[in-house]
Formats: C-alpha cells, structure tokens, sequence
C-alpha cells in the first residue's frame, strides 16, 4: 500500500504536466521508493491514481530499465557499464572484482539483502571509466561512482557505500567536474564549470549570465527588444546544426512550426545514451543556468510558455541540478510568470526518463513524456507540427539549447568564425576508450581527429598496441582507421569518408583489442536498447549478436559474414526508426575495414558446430534438407571482402 | 486539396479518394501489397515493415510503408522491384526465425496470412541456425481465449482492437526489444465483451479459440454465412461446419450492422446447436405411465391436433393460446399466430416482453445513425450487457467524435464513464424523471415553455416541477445537433413503462427529434415477431386487431378471418386465462410459480431445443431446429430483414419451427375436413364423442387454405403478402446483407405524446428495504448458456446481489455473505456483493441469474419491488 504521503506527492507530480498521464514516470519512481521495487500490486495502485487500466502501467513499467518490476534489489543497487568505451576502460575487469569482493553473481543480492548487482547500458561516464552506478534502494537516489582503476579505488567506494554516508551527496565521486579542456579562445560552454559553485545563480549571473536573454526579451537602454522571429533568424544565420546526433540545423527546424498554432512546447532533450558521450551531462550537472538561459531564448523564439527537460533517469544528479537551478531561476523571475518582467510566461519541467535509449529519438522522447511506452511515431507529421499532446513542439539537444546564449550574445558572425561553412561554431568533444587523457573537449568544428586525440587526449594508452580504430560520432557511427586521423571533425568530412559526427562521442580503439569483441558488444547495446515495434530490428539485431557470440566462441562459419552483411543490410533504413541503421553501421564498417579478424576467428574455428535442422519454409525451396549447406544466394553479394555499403 | 487522387502504382494507374492509404489504394488497383499489423479498421502503425514499396521521387526512389504513407496527387508507386522483394524475403525471415513453425498443429493453418505470404514472398529456406526464442505458449488471457507467445508476431492488432473498439487496453506489449511479449496484466484477464474478435484479426495462430480449438482444420469447413440468434444486433457471423457439428462461427463483415466484429456470446455460445442432450425425437406423455415417451411425428402432431382441437370445441378458440420465444425466425413467428388466427381462431398469441412492454415498432432507425449522432440518451438499456455491439459503435462514436452520452439509468452502466451526464434514478421514477427534463427544456426555450410548463405542473402535482435542477442536461439536450433516444424493456413494462414511453417522447419532441426515439428489444428476432403480429392486439405489419379492412384482406390471404377482439396477454394466458397452450422455444416454467400455473393447464405442448423445465410439463414436446439448422430470416433492431440460410444438417428428427408449424396445420386442416381432428381415420373410432357429432353439422362457411410451404422461402413469400412492408424481402432479394423496411411505410401514430404521468413517483425505499434494480448481464445463466461449452459455462456467475458499498456499510452487511431477500412474490437466498455502480438505497440483482432470482422477486413486471435483506 502507497503512503498518503507518496499518493499526495503523486498527485501533485500529476498537477505539473499539461495531461496527468505525463506524470506516470515519475509516480513510478515514488512508488518503487516506497515499495522497494513495483511488483504487481504496486502497478495496480499506481495505475488506479491515474485512472489507467493496470495493463497500461504494467506495459509501461516493464519497458524501462529503471523500474524494477522483477524482482527486488538490495539496499544498495550496483550496476556497472561495460558498453564499448568502459569495456575499452576495464568495466570488465571492474566486474569480475566486484563479483568477487561482493560474493554475488550478476542479478544477485548479497544474503544480508545490502548490496544486488546488475549490469547497465552505457551511463555516460565513458572518460571516466570504470564506474558503476549506484542506487539507494528506499530513497531513489543515484550516484555514480567513477575512475574505480585500481581495487584499493573501489574497495573505498564500497567501503562509503556501506557507511550510510554514500548518498550524502548524489555528486559524483569523486566530486567535481571529470577532465575537461580544450582551445582557449572556444571556451564558452565549459568557461565556468571549474569555478566554485558553478551551478549557482549567482556565478551565472557574475559572469554576466541570463543578460542576454534579458535583452532579447525586455531589450535593454535603446536597444528595443528583438522578435521571436529575430531571434530564429539570428539562430538560423549561425547554421547551428543539431548535437544530438542527426546534425539537423536549430533555426531550420524552429521555423518548420505552422504559424498561428498554439500552445507549442519545448522539449530540451537531455536523453544522452548514445555510447561515447558524455557532454550534456557535464554542462547540467556544473552549468545549468547556461541551459536554463538557452531553454528561456529558445521559448521565447517558438513561442512556447512550457519547455520540459527530458532528462534520462541515470542522470538523478543532473535532474537535482536542474531543479535546483530552475528554482533559483524562478526565484529571480527569471521563469514563471513574468519573465524578467516583460509579461512573458516560462515554466521548465524536469522529467527524468527512466532507461531507455530509444527515448532520444525525438518521436519516442515525447511519446515517453507522455507516459508511454518509448516507442517512436510515425513522420510525418513531425513534432514541430505534431509534437507533445499533439501540439507544435521543438526538441533540441542539450548542448544545441546551450549554443543559443552565446549566438544571441555575440551574433552569428561572431559564431560563424570557428568551424566550417557547413559545421559552424565550437563542438563539445567526447573523447574515450584507450587514451591516456580521456575527457571532454571544447573545440571548433574541424580540428582533425590527431590533434584531438594526440594533442588533448596524450595518444593511445601505452597497453593499447597503438591506435586501431576511431568511432567518431558515438558508438552507432563507422569506424574510422589510423590512417584517416588527419579527417577533419567536421559533418562534411566525417560523410566523405563514410562515417559521421553524430553526437562527437571519439571513441578509440588500440590495436590489441579485438574487433570481433567490439562488434558483438556494440550489436548486443542495440539488442538490449530495441524498443521492439518493428520486425527487422526487434529480430534481426538478437540474430547479428547470436551469430558474433558464436564467432566469438569460436564456432563461426564462412558464410556467416556473407549472412551478417545481408541482415544489416536489411536492417538499415527497413526498420522504423533510425535505430536500425545506429544499430548496424558500426558491424557493416567493422567488417569492410577489419574482416581479416573475422575470417581468421572463423578460419580458426573449432570443428563445425552440429547445425539443427534448418526449416524450409517452402516446400518449392531449392534445396532438399538441412543435411548440407545449400549455398547461400547471399554468398555472392555480400561476400566481396571489400565490400562498403 | 482535391478529393480524389490519381497515384501510379506498378505503371496502374489508380484514382481513389484523398487520404488513402497506399496499401488500400494498391489494393483498389488489383497489386497485392502483404501486411500483417496494418487492418482496414485499425490505425495505421507501421510496425512489421512487410509493406515496404519503393516510392519513386525526382531524387531517386525510397522505401516507406505502403500502410502508413497517404496517397498524394502524381504519386508513383513500385511494388515488384528487386529490392522490394529482397526486403519481403528478409522481412519474413526474420518473422519466421522465433515463430516455431508448428503449422501442423496450429488452428490458423490453412487461413493464415503468416503462411501464405510466405508461400508468395517468403525465402524458401531459412537461414537461421541458432536457438529459437522460447515464451510462453498456451497461455490463457481468458476463459475463452489461449495465447501463443512463440507464434505472436507482435504485430499489436488484438492490442489496438481492444484500444481503439473495445477501449479496454487489457492487453499491452511487456518487456521490449526481442523479449516483447503481448499479455495481460497479473490477475486481469481480457473481459472485453467483443473479445473474440482478436482471434479473427490476428494474422498468425497466436491468438486461439478455447472453444473451437483442435476441432476442424480450415480446409474441411463448409462456411455458411449467418445471422446471430441472441441480441437484437443481429450480427453477421459465418457458420463453420465439419461432418455435421458446428466446429465454430467467426465474425462477417456488415458496415450496415456489427462492421467486421461480433461479442463473445455469438463467438463462443453456440454449443447448444449440437449438444449431446438435444431433443430428437418427439415425446407424448405416455397416458399409464404419465411419463414423458419417445413418439412418431405423427403421433406427436395427432395427439396436439387431437386434445387442441377438443378443447376449442369444448370451450371455444379462446381457451387456448400459444407463446413463442422473440428469437424464433419470422418464418415460425408469423406461421405461429396465422395458426392460431386463422385455424384456431383466436388472438391469444404473445411471447414474454411482446404485449407487455410498450415498444417503440420502428426500433432503431438505424444503427450507422449511431455513427451520425452527437448525444444518445440512453434510457435503462445497458448497451454492454443488452447489446454488446451497440456499445462498440456507441464507444466509437464518443472516442472518434467526441459524441455525448445522456444515460439513465439505475445504475451506473459501464457507459457512465464518458462525457456527457448521468442521471441515476429510481426503479419507477424514470416518467417522473423524463417529464421533468421535458419541461425544463421547455422552460429554457422561452415564454412558450412558461405555458407549457403551467400545463405540466397541473397535469402531474406530485412532480417536483421545473427548475433549474438540471441545467447542465438540459444544455446537452439542447445543444445535440442529432441526438439518438434509446430506451430498452426494462423502463417500458406495464403501466409505468407506457408513462415512461410518453414521457420520452414528449422530452425528444419537445426538442424537435421526436422522429429519433428507438426500441430495443431483448429477443435476438423481437422487431421481427413483432413485425409478425406476435401479439394479442396487433395483426402482422401492425394493424389493430379491431382494423376490419386489415382482418379482411388477411381473410382472404388465410381463407379465415382473425377475429376481430384482442386476445389474452402472456401473463393472463399463464395465470389461468386458457387451459390449452402451445408454448414455442421459451422456457417460461424456469420460474417455479409460472411452472405452478402451467401444471393446471390441460393441455400443453412445448416446441423447443431441450427438455427445459417448461418441456418436462407438457403432454407433447416437439424437437425444434436451432437457427443454424434451419433457413429462416431474422429482422434486426433496425429493421433489417436477414437471412439465416441453413449451416448444418438438423440434429436427430429435429424440424425447423416453421416446418413443425406446417405439419401441425396440415394434419389440423386435415381433421377439420374430416371433421375429425383425432387424426385417426374414423372407420377407425367408431363412437365419435358427442361434440364432435355436434361441431361436424356445423363446419359450413368459409374454411382455411391449405398450407404450402415446402420451404421457409415460401413462407417468406406470403409474409410478402401479409405484412405490406416486407413485399420485397425475398430470399434472393436480402442477399448477405440484409435489407431494411423503411420506417416510413409504417405510419407510427404518434398516440401516446400527450399522456400524462400518471404513475405516482417511487418514493426512497425505508430503512433496511431496497428497490430492485434487474437489470441484465452479459453472462448470464439462458437457456443457451447453460448448454454452452464448459469454458463458456463458468463465466455464468453464481447467483448474487450487488448492494453500493455505502449501503453495506450502513446495514453492517459484509460482502461475501449468504443474505435471505424478500419482496411480496417470493424469497431467495443471494451471496452479498458490494458494486459502486449500484445506487445507494437498490440492490442489483441482474436478469436471469441461475435459478431467477430476480424474476423470483418479482423483477422485470414494471413495478418498483421493495426488497428486505436480511
């Protein structure tokens, strides 16, 4: 039975968002903070508060990682990340001792029911790997427990932990900012993240924070205020392309709203899971005011009186930030009513997602937002015609939102100075995986991928074997090899050569590292993440991981690669959403550039595994019986070594 | 934008109407495009990609889905290139890698789209070497319904039926990604009541039916198109039959009628058609013995001929009559009372809720209407539970179109959840009720209502009077563009349900849609028996008895005129009014103080399925034909005249109502020209009794024509002739839709409009008594019910009272317990449940529970019962 307390706090959540539905995310959280987890009963609890069909929270429930509808876990949940760039850190290793040093096996509880152990997809600590994440069981509080390089490292994070004193702060340990730098003279969205207090108002306002939109808004002395339309102008003439990942332009996108269609929304997507990167996080956790004031700007250009930070739910830190930050704000009236008195309305909702990396495709963000399972839509209709509660709605990336103060503070011009024509501006650079000085990076569009690495990131750590391989643009773009370091980071380029910029999560790969380990790992991310709607990747991505896991245990088979190439082929752009090509790009150009470990995995292979019966779907099918290997029709296409789709 | 778009498709060139789907527009075109999640009538979700089709541009072509894109003007279309059908292969290669392949054993094969279209555009072998996914297969989400996990294509279709028809989201997807699973939540089954129709859409074996399943394999079936013999809707199913047996009956398409679903009683209730205890043979009553004996025909028909035709000769026509059930075919209703009319000579003809329930004869003027209103007033009728159907479309109406619901009722029906209001109102007080909103949508109309009102307030004192109680109402009754008033039996029985009637009629004219009142039956054929003259006041096609133009022209359609005063009603036939009665498909003796009155009959004949309990009475039971074995037409809550072909071969030496009905006028005929209606050659009875001596001088006059019908299609002809608006209802003419009477070739005499309330207002029942409501409930314990299959059994509920839980707190009462109910006609023993639908100061106890204990109290007669519990 839920407290009258959390009933109230449900309520009250529900009273926050245009429809009450929106609301059921969050209920959730205080409902498996009371109950520990959400077994049946509590859905049905929950779901009679929103006047739902229990089925409709149970479906809902069970799509999120975060929600335990399963089974309960200890006070103490511990999940580790070993996606690619933590693997590339040791999570593996991290795993193995922490196994050993809490005596329980993944998915397990330790028998005093303190500690449980679970494994969790990428977290975005990827400089700062290994880390685990960890989450009070009766408060729902998280925080995140990073750089665990040696056994002494963790064995204190442990040793906190089982002091009760783990959550005094949900910060990150160790506290402040995780490495960062970059060129001096583009130092604009990490300029104050070293400062004390960085997240304060007071700091923001000091280095001459929310002026800008002030003067958009109220305009300042003579200057007269300037026009929503100014203002997309202004951020359609710096070509500010989009962070996320698709690089599609801010201002282009504000002005596809149909005119006279009220109200719209701003949905600040804060949803980063793309493996690789991290920066969102940086600029909510030590900066947030910077993105309050962009959030302000961006509402006042579309003409929207409520924007929503979708933030995903491992962010706990960041959303406590956020909220923090937007009281202040609101205390200033900065937000609310009034804004910076010019009768203008603004109120910013966190909404914390709850583990699901689907829920950055816009259309399934916002049908998460709405209290649904995070499947995408349909577009058309896009959602800056069709968006939020099917009203017109903006969804821009965290650090896209952050660009705009400085745009409107400078002008476009001033912008356009950096980059390139086409990739405009500075770029927030994740650098990961095996190099000595992983971090995060504020650099111009089109600084070559050797000075990032080498100049910022030291080279390849020295047990790398050297540089292998590059993913420039977060786990689901291709790779790039060591002789293409001189490609510049930029949107032109990285296509030119067949990969892309995508959310500049730099992943590197050193020469020791097997490929066929980084291709399984990253199909098994995307097998773990497919919201399952459509047929190609709910089944087709389960079947890539089987076949890499076997080549893996050394069972592979010569046509296997012909048949990996055929399924992604059949993946990419055949499936609903984008995922589909996110989830294969990455194995079509590791086997077009690295198929010699795979031919030498499979040319190792121990005996042929006995192969069961192959059905025969048609009776007029060429060959008679699964007692030898017809020849694939595949073979022929897809098994040209060179082959580059 | 234009309203029709002309789009290439595969070098066809197609032109449909604006906004339609490609993959509908292909199919207007003859090119095929496979689908599984994409259905006419669901939304477009474009989840299984199996639709995929090049859509060439000026920048080179590229794949979309056929079943999510809309047609726009030049568009061109590609189904047959490489790489579309490189994209079917691999699409269904990957459907079929976890599908488990168990074809042979599936009740979809044969019918399933997952294999035919691989059979069309799948690859031929598969390339899949890994371990299968295993979930859960046989997994019950109801009673009636198994799920197969494993064959589930997640496709979402049941998911979407029962969100966007049914709004029941009871089945949702759980998990994600490869581990999605379609299910229930813990502990919630799928309670929809049109259910079933998940099984017909669902486009593999994942969704099976517990009752058909293992019982045919598709390709033996033989499909006889039908029509649903148990709720006025009269839905459209298909009868499938293998060697004799009815294996199962799906859904038929009729948009006119039930669209492409129908509820979970036509799906799953049709045991009874073969069920092992079915009569089939005639019985007599073995005159040593006094026991029920198995008997010839022309035993059976001579001994009703024989004690009939005495009793009419003994005492006169009318001291016999004849009750037949509402669903019987129009057929065996209009040969019914033409047998007692024209043979026997007497009006005593009626069916339970005919002559006693003030009904509305030109039902529902149609049920599409539904789809074109803006506010339904729905008087004590209960779509969900009376007619299932009609809360699909009525659900649709308010989901898709914002329509409006005004209902009242006794309790809070399950439609009471949507926008609009609800007026709950005591057994009785509904004219009250109906009469005071009538005059405050008077008032609000101005000084014309001042008047009107003065006139109300006079007419009926004890009214409250107008006032500005409903004001909200009376905003939704005024601003309703097209309203619908539909009222069902329970508010129209006796004196009250005249007043209610009235009273309804007043509020609908009162607002200018007087023309939209509507009748909803309880019998699966009411408005055709109706239609038939199945009553004692009313010749077929609705002519008065007293009507001398009528009774003639029938004269000389029969040879015999009806007479010309009205006969008795059921209740007075039961209560002692005959001493011969021939009772057809109802089991009216279920109820132990009608089978008290019927033993003090002389003579009783019983044409049914069974030995029901009215059957063990009678002196000749005659074994009746259920609607699947028998032709008949079947006239719908709105008129439509249907046909019901014969789907099986009749079980035993059963006969079809009508047929029976024949022999029986035949061999009475026969007697009637001997002057002898024992049946037996006189030679052979040598001393002939002394009426018979008398009545033969008298047989001069006119006499009856014979009766012709060698097929249920002749009688549909002379019904043609008899009832002037069934003229053009030919067989062939009805085809498989069905045909409506127009409502305006009947003249409804608008006679009631000014009758006043006369009925004194329920007062609120005393402390510790409460009023009845009996309302129905789907699962209920009929009489087709209780021969269903077993699975279908159980749902029928044990027999309770459902009390508000307020009520319960009050009289300290715990849910659960074993109460003693009385009211003046009678005490039952009822488990105690608490309903927050039931209003506070009723009990609930539904119609037709085992054992009737609502008809025990005394429910359904049209009078407030007060009830005790203790």
């Amino acid at each position: 039975m839920l407290s009258d307390n959390a009933k109230a706090e449900i309520r009250a959540l529900q009273a926050r968002y245009p429809m009450p539905r929106s609301a059921l995310g969050p209920a959730l959280y205080v409902a498996q903070r009371e109950a520990g987890w959400l077994p049946a009963d509590v859905l049905a609890e929950v779901a009679a508060l929103f006047g739902l069909d229990a089925t409709e929270v149970g479906e809902f429930a069970s799509f999120y990682h975060m929600y335990n509808t399963h089974r309960e876990p200890g006070q103490y949940h511990i999940e580790i990340c070993d996606n690619v760039p933590c693997m590339l850190g040791g999570a593996v290793k991290l795993g193995d001792l922490l196994r050993e040093r809490l005596g329980i096996e993944f998915g397990q509880t330790t028998p005093d029911g303190k500690f449980s152990l679970g494994r969790v997809e990428c977290l975005g600590a990827c400089a700062t790997a290994p880390m685990f994440m960890c989450t009070e069981k009766f408060t729902g509080r998280i925080r995140y427990f990073e750089e665990l390089h040696t056994p002494e490292k963790l064995d204190e994070a442990l040793a906190l932990i089982a002091s009760g004193h783990g959550f005094d702060t949900c910060e990150r340990w160790p506290l402040g900012p995780f490495r960062h730098g970059g060129r001096p003279d583009t130092n604009f969205l990490l300029a104050r993240v070293d400062k004390p207090d960085s997240h304060r108002i007071e700091t923001y306002i000091a280095d001459g924070g929310y002026e800008t939109a002030r003067r958009v808004i109220t305009g300042a002395g003579t200057t007269p205020p300037r026009s929503p339309q100014q203002v997309i102008d202004e951020v359609k003439a710096a070509v500010v392309r989009g962070r996320g990942g698709a690089g599609f332009p801010a201002g282009q996108k504000w002005s596809f709203l149909p005119a006279g269609k009220y109200p719209r929304y701003l949905v600040v997507n804060a949803d980063e899971s793309e493996p690789g990167t991290f920066k969102d996080r940086m600029i909510m956790e030590y900066d947030p005011h910077q993105l309050i004031e962009g959030i302000i700007l961006t509402s006042y250009a579309i003409e929207a009186e409520r924007a929503f930070i979708y933030v995903r739910g491992e962010y706990y830190f960041a959303a406590q930030r956020l909220e923090g930050a937007i009281a202040e704000a609101e205390a200033k009236g900065f937000l609310g009513d009034n804004i910076f008195g010019s009768g203008k309305k603004l109120k910013v909702i966190v909404h914390r997602g709850a583990g699901a990396y689907e829920c950055g495709e816009e259309t399934a963000l916002l049908t998460s937002l709405e209290g649904y399972r995070g499947h995408p839509r349909l577009k058309p209709p896009f959602p800056a015609v069709e968006g939020l509660y099917g009203k017109p709605t903006i969804v821009n990336n965290v650090e896209t939102i952050s660009n705009v103060p400085h745009i409107l503070r400078h002008g476009a011009d001033w912008y356009k100075q950096w980059g390139t024509p086409q990739s405009t501006g500075f770029r927030l650079f994740c650098l990961s995986g095996q190099v000595k000085r992983p971090g995060l990076y504020e650099l111009p569009h089109g600084t070559t991928l050797r000075e990032l690495i080498y100049e910022y990131g030291g080279g390849p750590t020295d047990d790398s074997g050297g540089l292998k391989a590059v993913i420039p643009g977060g786990l689901s773009v291709q790779f790039i090899t060591a002789d293409q370091l001189d490609i510049p980071l930029d949107y032109e380029n990285l296509a030119k050569a067949g990969s892309a910029l995508g959310s500049a999560g730099v992943i590197v790969i050193g020469a020791d590292q097997s490929m066929i380990e980084i291709a399984r790992r990253t199909v098994a991310f995307y097998r773990e993440e497919s919201c399952g709607k459509c047929t190609p990747c709910r089944e087709g991505v389960p079947w890539l991981e089987a076949i890499l896991e076997r080549i893996e245990r050394g069972e592979g088979r010569v046509e296997d690669i012909a048949l990996m190439l055929y399924l992604a082929d059949m993946i990419g752009g055949k499936s609903f959403c984008p995922f589909g090509y996110a989830a294969i790009w990455g194995l079509q150009s590791n086997l077009a550039k690295f198929r010699g470990e795979f031919d030498a995995a499979i040319a190792a292979a121990r005996e042929r595994p006995v192969i069961p019966i192959r059905p025969i779907y048609r009776p007029d099918a060429g060959a008679a019986s699964g007692v030898t290997e017809p020849s694939l029709p595949l073979e022929e296409k897809y098994n040209a070594p060179t082959h580059r789709r | 934008m234009p309203d029709q778009v002309t789009l290439t498709i595969d070098d066809v060139k197609v032109t449909v109407p604006a906004g339609t789907l490609v993959v509908d527009a292909a199919k207007a075109a003859g090119i095929d495009i496979p689908v599984f999640c994409s259905h006419p009538k669901l939304d477009p979700l474009g989840a299984c990609r199996m639709c995929l089709v090049e859509f060439v541009g000026s920048r080179g072509s590229r794949l979309d889905t056929a079943c999510t894109v809309r047609v726009a003007e030049g568009m061109a279309v590609r189904t047959n290139t490489e790489q579309v059908k490189a994209v079917r292969e691999a699409n269904l290669g990957f459907i079929l890698i976890n599908h488990p392949l168990d074809c042979p054993i599936c009740d979809k094969g044969g019918e399933c789209p997952l294999q035919d279209q691989t059979m069309a555009y799948g690859p031929g072998v598969s390339q899949f070497v890994e371990p299968k996914r295993h979930k859960n297969k046989r997994y019950p989400i109801s009673d009636l319904i198994l799920l197969d996990q494993e064959r589930c294509i997640l496709c979402w279709r049941c998911i979407r039926y029962l969100e966007e028809w049914e709004d029941k989201p009871q089945l949702g997807l759980f998990e994600r990604g490869g581990e999605t699973m379609i299910d229930t939540f813990p502990g919630q089954p799928v309670d929809a009541k049109t259910s079933g129709s998940i099984i017909d859409i669902c486009p593999v074996g994942a969704l099976t039916n517990r009752v058909a399943r293992f019982r045919y394999r598709p390709w033996e079936l033989k499909k006889t198109p039908s029509v649903c013999n148990h709720c006025p809707v009269g839905c459209n199913l298909r009868l499938d039959e293998r060697v004799h047996a009815l294996r199962r009956i799906v859904a038929r398409e009729n948009m006119a009628v039930n669209d492409e679903w129908i509820c979970d009683k036509g799906r799953f209730v049709h045991q009874f058609v073969d069920h092992p205890e079915r009569l089939k043979k005639p019985l007599v009553r073995d005159a040593q013995r006094g026991t029920l004996r198995e008997a010839t025909w022309d035993e059976a028909l001579d001994r009703v001929v024989e004690k009939l035709g005495a009793l009419v000769e003994a005492n006169g026509p009318n001291t016999v009559g004849g009750i037949a059930s509402p669903r019987v075919s129009n057929e065996a209703a209009y040969l019914f009372q033409k047998f007692f009319r024209a043979l026997v000579g007497t009006n005593n003809v009626d069916f339970a809720g005919g002559s006693a329930v003030r009904a509305w004869p030109t039902g529902l003027s149609a049920i599409t209407d539904i789809a074109r209103s803006d506010l339904i007033v729905l008087v004590g009728f209960d779509p969900s539970e009376a007619a299932p159907l009609l809360a699909v479309h009525i659900k649709r109406v308010v989901l898709r179109k914002g329509a409006k619901l005004l209902i009242i009722h006794p309790r809070r029906i399950e439609l009471a959840k949507y926008p609009g209001a609800y007026l709950p109102v005591l057994p009785g007080n509904e004219a009250a009720l109906l009469g005071e909103l009538a005059a405050a949508v008077q008032a609000s109309k101005g000084v014309r209502g001042q008047e009107a009102r003065g006139k109300q307030a006079a007419r009926n004192p004890q009214s409250p009077g107008p006032g500005p109680q409903y004001p909200d109402v009376v905003a939704l009754l005024a601003a309703a563009k097209s309203p619908l008033f539909i009222y069902g039996p329970d508010v129209a029985r006796g004196e009250r349900g005249r007043a209610t009637v009235a009273a309804l009629l007043n509020l609908a004219t009162a607002l200018g849609q007087g023309d939209k009142l509507a009748y909803i039956g309880a019998g699966a054929n009411e408005q055709g028996v109706r239609d038939m003259g199945l009553l004692p006041d009313t010749l077929p096609g609705y002519a008065p008895v007293s009507d001398a133009a009528v009774r003639e022209r029938l004269g000389k359609l029969w040879g015999l005129q009806p007479p010309a005063e009205a006969g008795q009603t059921c209740a007075r036939m039961i209560g002692g009014g005959v001493k011969g009665l021939f009772v057809m498909g109802d089991n009216l003796a279920a109820l132990p103080a009608v089978a008290e009155a019927l033993r003090k009959l002389d003579f009783l004949v019983v044409q049914d399925l069974f030995l029901t309990e009215t059957a063990q009475l009678a002196d000749v039971v005659l074994p009746a034909c259920s609607f699947a074995e028998a032709d008949g037409t079947y006239t719908n809550l709105e008129r439509r005249v249907q046909r019901g072909p014969q789907g099986i071969r009749a079980v035993g030496e059963s006969k079809a109502d009508w047929a029976i009905l024949t022999a029986l006028a035949e061999k009475w005929l026969a007697a009637e020209g001997r002057g002898d209606r024992s049946g037996v050659a006189p030679a052979a009875a040598p001393e002939l009794p002394d009426w018979k001596r008398k009545k033969r001088k008298a047989k001069t006059g006119p006499a009856a024509k014979p009766w012709n019908y060698p097929t249920a299609q002749s009688v549909l002809e002379e019904i043609g002739k008899a009832v002037p608006f069934y003229a053009t209802m030919r067989w062939e003419a009805l085809g498989e839709g069905g045909l409506q009477w127009s409502a305006r070739d009947l003249r409804v005499g608008v006679r009631d409009s000014g009758l006043s309330n006369t009925q004194s207002p329920t007062s609120n029942p005393r402390p510790g008594e409460f009023l009845l409501v009996s309302s129905p409930l789907f699962w209920d314990a009929s009489l087709f019910m209780q021969y269903a299959a077993d699975q279908v059994r159980q749902l029928i509920p044990a027999p309770f009272v459902a009390l508000n839980p307020a009520d319960l707190a009050t009289a300290k009462l715990a849910e659960g317990s074993q109460m003693t109910l009385t009211s003046p006609h009678g005490s039952v023993i009822l488990t105690l449940k608490a309903d927050a639908s039931v209003q506070p100061g009723t009990v609930w106890i539904p119609a037709t529970l085992p054992g009737l204990p609502a008809e025990t109290l005394g429910g359904g007669r049209g009078e407030p019962i007060s009830v005790v519990v203790r």
